[in-house]
């Protein structure tokens, strides 16, 4: 969109003011950052070890936040919206999974060895396959019937009401998961190779740090399904209707588009990778309930729009980064690891308040921001 | 972009496949036993502490089944001729498709029940009592049969009584009949001139004046608790919509204020952990300014973001707030997890004003209070400044509205009434915790304000009414209430986005464009909505 930037032409007292309280806030927290940061660094000084144990960490769940964070901007750049459910969608994504993982466990399959052998154990690349497979295909499906039931109508409406009805849609389904499947958490079984907790040691800095097999197994798969939806973005004839719908539904309508379908595939692909993800959290994790989708959904939300939401290699790179700042913030501020959560949040805030565009975005003109 | 005319073939599938999710869903949430038991309550055949008669179920899958086939047979296009034939097929094969695939769900968990093998694990609802419920008691190859047959037949039935009575769209006409009775009393002349003489409104005002001063001392404390929370929620009601119904910002932490407001009274008067001890009336007050200046503090630096962006970072700043109210290293400040206890109690004139039916007495003055008050700034130059805003922000920009400042001032009242019901929740429970301030809360007070009717104070009091009373006295469907406020928030969105009880003045902002319209709609969005 090339629009003309607007300037206004006098600025308002409480504008001004605004500006001011601005700065305010962004130079207190500079300066509360670097003053705790130097108090962890100096006072009690972590090992090399922590620091690589949390760097860790907080790349894994970065691949997390980055496969959701593009599900959401993905939407956001076609329809402008804010897909509220797209935590809701992750979430079923991981029920698919723990069901096809607790199915696959109760199906015998003796082998010479071992008579009292699983499909899980006896063939455990394949379940893990199909138990991607399960969560990706029933999150696509939910994301599909969402947009046709709760969005698809409400096309063209002021924005304010596909938010609305997308919030309906996120609390609705996160009640139907709670009644079907009880309130409490679940444990999913992995197979024997991807068991939680094991992995390779290594030694830094004297004390050991375990690489867990889980942890790696998400990153390189998560990094896999962005490199294979770049592609598809960028090389097919998929991806190259997806960018032309983004840029105008109207022009793209009439080069032969079928603008409806393109919405569809879109929150099909946005809902296979969140489904993914939400195998990936349960595999990595361990423990799913029907809220396992709310706060990682507004996080990789955060995580858009700390990449410029609208831009899929931002939603990546804003994906990594938020999943490091978050895992990493606490320590280095040098607070409760309680208040990761306040961490994000504040991240969330801060970025729209001093760049809305995210680190990636181009600059939104009015309309669009 | 036409679609083509949906065959009746079409349509019964359709409405087959939708019903037999429905009617799978029911049987795992054990929605049917609720459902059974409200039949029961009508039929008054109910037994306590038991499962519901069979016969009730009965009843309950035969209405589903008339439903399924109303659904059915819908109205063709205008163009398609509209048989008895067409509607009768579309009828028979919704139910013939939801009465297979019911059946054999039902024959599937109970051969699986049958097996031995407890479900519980997995489904909590399906326990075995339950599973032989739904098969009405009767072997499982009699009870599919059964299930299938009321299915088939019902949905038949249903779409030849559909197309019996002549049914038209039906949202079509829900809308219209809702608007002509409105339209219809309020045209009807001698209605309308006993209602607007003046000696009839001062009745009115007398009969409600004395129902409230009368009801408060006769219907219980039971009561009275039940009345104070639909109180209070009208309250937060009445600030959220200044804020999202008249000045159109979607904000989705409300809460955040409600938990100030009662966190800064509890500080105040609570003698954990700080010993202030203030009087209430005081610390009241002290609540509603305190909530206002955050109101002000925040919106400063994030209401020049626009609409979607706005809900986020506001629903952010309401974890943020909880997250830190139940954060230990605050627990010296805040007291933490554990909550504020023993708060003050209202005084008058030096007398303890602090029965339940005193404080019936205060949520109701506070609530006529804060009506007329919001009432009086909705019609002030202030007012028409926030509607302006609503329907398009740089239209009013360039007429001269500091569109900046009136959004800050909006933010700043809906945050003062938040703080005052905030307080006035607190007080009366003698309480306040992190968990009253979760973002159900903000999302409770949204679904009123939209369900009643955005910037329509009769639409919220009606709201509250149907979202926290309703819920008490219907206590069976306890449990499906968030589910119903899910389903309510999007079908109120596609069907009737300007709520119950819409405002007088029209909510151009929420109307779609014209079905024309519909492919330029993003277009005409961008251009006209900021």
């Amino acid at each position: 969109m090339n629009a003309i930037e607007k300037k206004p032409a006098k600025l308002s007292i409480s504008t001004n003011l605004g500006r001011i309280i601005r700065t305010v806030i962004g130079v207190a927290v500079l300066i509360w950052m670097a003053l705790r940061f130097y108090n962890v660094l100096t006072v009690e000084p972590f090992g090399a070890d922590v620091w690589t144990r949390i760097a860790i960490s907080g790349l894994i769940l970065g691949g997390m936040y980055a496969l959701i964070a593009i599900g959401y901007t993905l939407v956001y750049g076609i329809l402008f919206m804010i897909n509220f459910a797209h935590g809701e969608v992750m979430m079923i994504g991981s029920f698919g999974g723990y069901f096809a993982f607790e199915i696959l466990k109760n199906i015998p399959t003796p082998t010479a060895d071992d008579p009292s052998l699983t499909f899980i154990n006896a063939y455990p690349i394949l379940s893990i396959i199909i138990a991607f497979l399960i969560g990706m295909s029933l999150a696509s499906m939910s994301g599909y019937f969402l947009e046709k039931i709760a969005y698809r109508p409400l096309r063209g409406a002021p924005r304010l009401v596909p938010l609305i009805s997308a919030i309906g849609a996120s609390i609705f389904l996160q009640n139907a998961a709670q009644l079907l499947f009880g309130p409490q958490r679940r444990d999913y079984t992995n197979p024997g190779i991807l068991w939680r907790g094991t992995g390779w040691t290594v030694e830094i800095a004297g004390s050991p740090v375990i690489i867990t097999y889980t942890g790696v197994f998400s990153f390189v798969l998560s990094i896999l399904l962005m490199i294979g939806l770049f592609t598809l973005v960028q090389r097919t004839k998929l991806g190259r209707a997806m960018r032309a719908v983004a840029q105008d539904k109207k022009t793209a309508a009439l080069m032969g588009i079928n603008v409806n379908q393109i919405i569809s595939q879109t929150f099909i692909i946005s809902g296979a990778l969140a489904g993914a993800a939400g195998v990936m959290w349960g595999i990595h994790n361990g423990l799913i309930n029907h809220y396992v989708g709310f706060i990682p959904g507004i996080k990789a939300f955060t995580a858009a729009v700390l990449g410029g939401i609208g831009n899929i290699p931002g939603a990546m790179i804003g994906g990594l980064t938020l999943g490091i700042l978050e895992t990493l913030g606490p320590a280095a501020l040098g607070i409760d690891f309680q208040l990761k959560d306040v961490i994000a949040f504040s991240i969330l805030v801060l970025v729209l308040i001093f760049r809305p565009s995210g680190i990636l975005g181009e600059a939104l003109s009015e309309e669009k921001l | 972009m036409k679609t083509k005319h949906a065959s009746p073939l079409q349509n019964g599938l359709q409405a087959g496949a939708i019903f037999a999710i429905l009617i799978i869903f029911f049987i795992l949430t054990g929605f049917n036993e609720t459902a059974a038991n409200l039949v029961g309550r009508v039929l008054n055949n109910q037994v306590p502490n038991q499962l519901p008669a069979t016969i009730n179920l009965v009843i309950f899958v035969i209405l589903m089944a008339l439903w399924c086939g109303g659904m059915a047979a819908k109205k063709p296009e205008l163009d398609a001729p509209d048989r008895y034939s067409d509607a009768v097929f579309a009828g028979a094969v919704a139910g013939l498709l939801a009465g297979l695939l019911s059946a054999a769900f039902i024959y599937l968990t109970g051969s699986i029940a049958a097996a031995g093998t407890d479900m519980r694990g997995y489904f909590p609802e399906m326990s075995p009592d339950y599973i032989n419920f739904y098969l009405l008691n009767q072997p499982l190859m009699t009870a599919v049969l059964y299930h299938f047959g009321i299915m088939l037949v019902g949905s038949t039935l249903g779409a030849l009584m559909a197309r019996g009575i002549g049914r038209s769209s039906w949202r079509k006409k829900l809308n219209q009949e809702v608007s002509s009775s409105t339209k219809k009393l309020s045209q009807n002349s001698a209605f309308e001139r006993v209602m607007n003489s003046k000696y009839s409104q001062y009745a009115m005002f007398a009969l409600l004046a004395a129902a409230l001063i009368i009801l408060p001392r006769e219907w219980g404390p039971y009561w009275n608790y039940l009345m104070g929370t639909v109180g209070i929620y009208i309250l937060l009601g009445i600030g959220l919509n200044i804020i999202v119904g008249l000045s159109g910002q979607l904000v989705l932490g409300y809460v955040a204020f409600f938990g100030i407001g009662a966190y800064t009274f509890g500080l105040l008067t609570s003698p954990q952990p700080h010993a202030i001890m203030m009087n209430f009336w005081l610390a009241l007050i002290a609540g509603v300014i305190m909530a206002a200046i955050t109101g002000i503090l925040l919106g400063l630096p994030i209401l020049r973001l626009r609409g979607d962006y706005l809900a986020i970072v506001t629903l952010g700043f309401g974890e943020i707030i909880r997250i830190l109210l139940k954060a230990d290293i605050l627990e010296f400040f805040t007291a933490g997890p554990k909550g504020l206890r023993s708060l003050a109690q209202p005084t008058l004139f030096g007398q303890s004003f602090s029965t339940d039916v005193d404080f019936m007495y205060l949520i109701i003055l506070a609530v006529i209070i804060s009506i007329f008050i919001a009432n009086r700034i909705e019609k002030s130059r202030v007012g028409r400044a926030w509607l302006s805003i609503r329907e398009d922000a740089i239209v009013s920009q360039a007429t001269g509205v500091d569109t900046y400042r009136y959004k800050l001032l909006a933010l700043a009242i809906g945050a003062a009434f938040a703080g005052l019901a905030g307080a006035l929740f607190a007080s009366r429970n003698q309480f306040t915790g992190p968990e009253d301030h979760i973002l159900m809360v903000s999302i409770n007070v949204l679904c009123l304000v939209i369900v009643g009717g955005m910037g329509s104070i009769p639409g919220i009091i009606l709201g509250s009414f149907v979202l926290k009373g309703l819920p008490e006295i219907l206590r069976e469907f306890e449990a499906y209430r968030m589910l119903a406020f899910g389903a309510l928030l999007v079908v109120m969105m596609i069907i009737r986005p300007e709520g119950l009880l819409p405002s007088s003045r029209p909510l151009m902002e929420n109307h779609k464009p014209d079905s024309q319209e519909k492919n330029q709609g993003e277009v005409v969005e961008d251009a006209a909505h900021s």
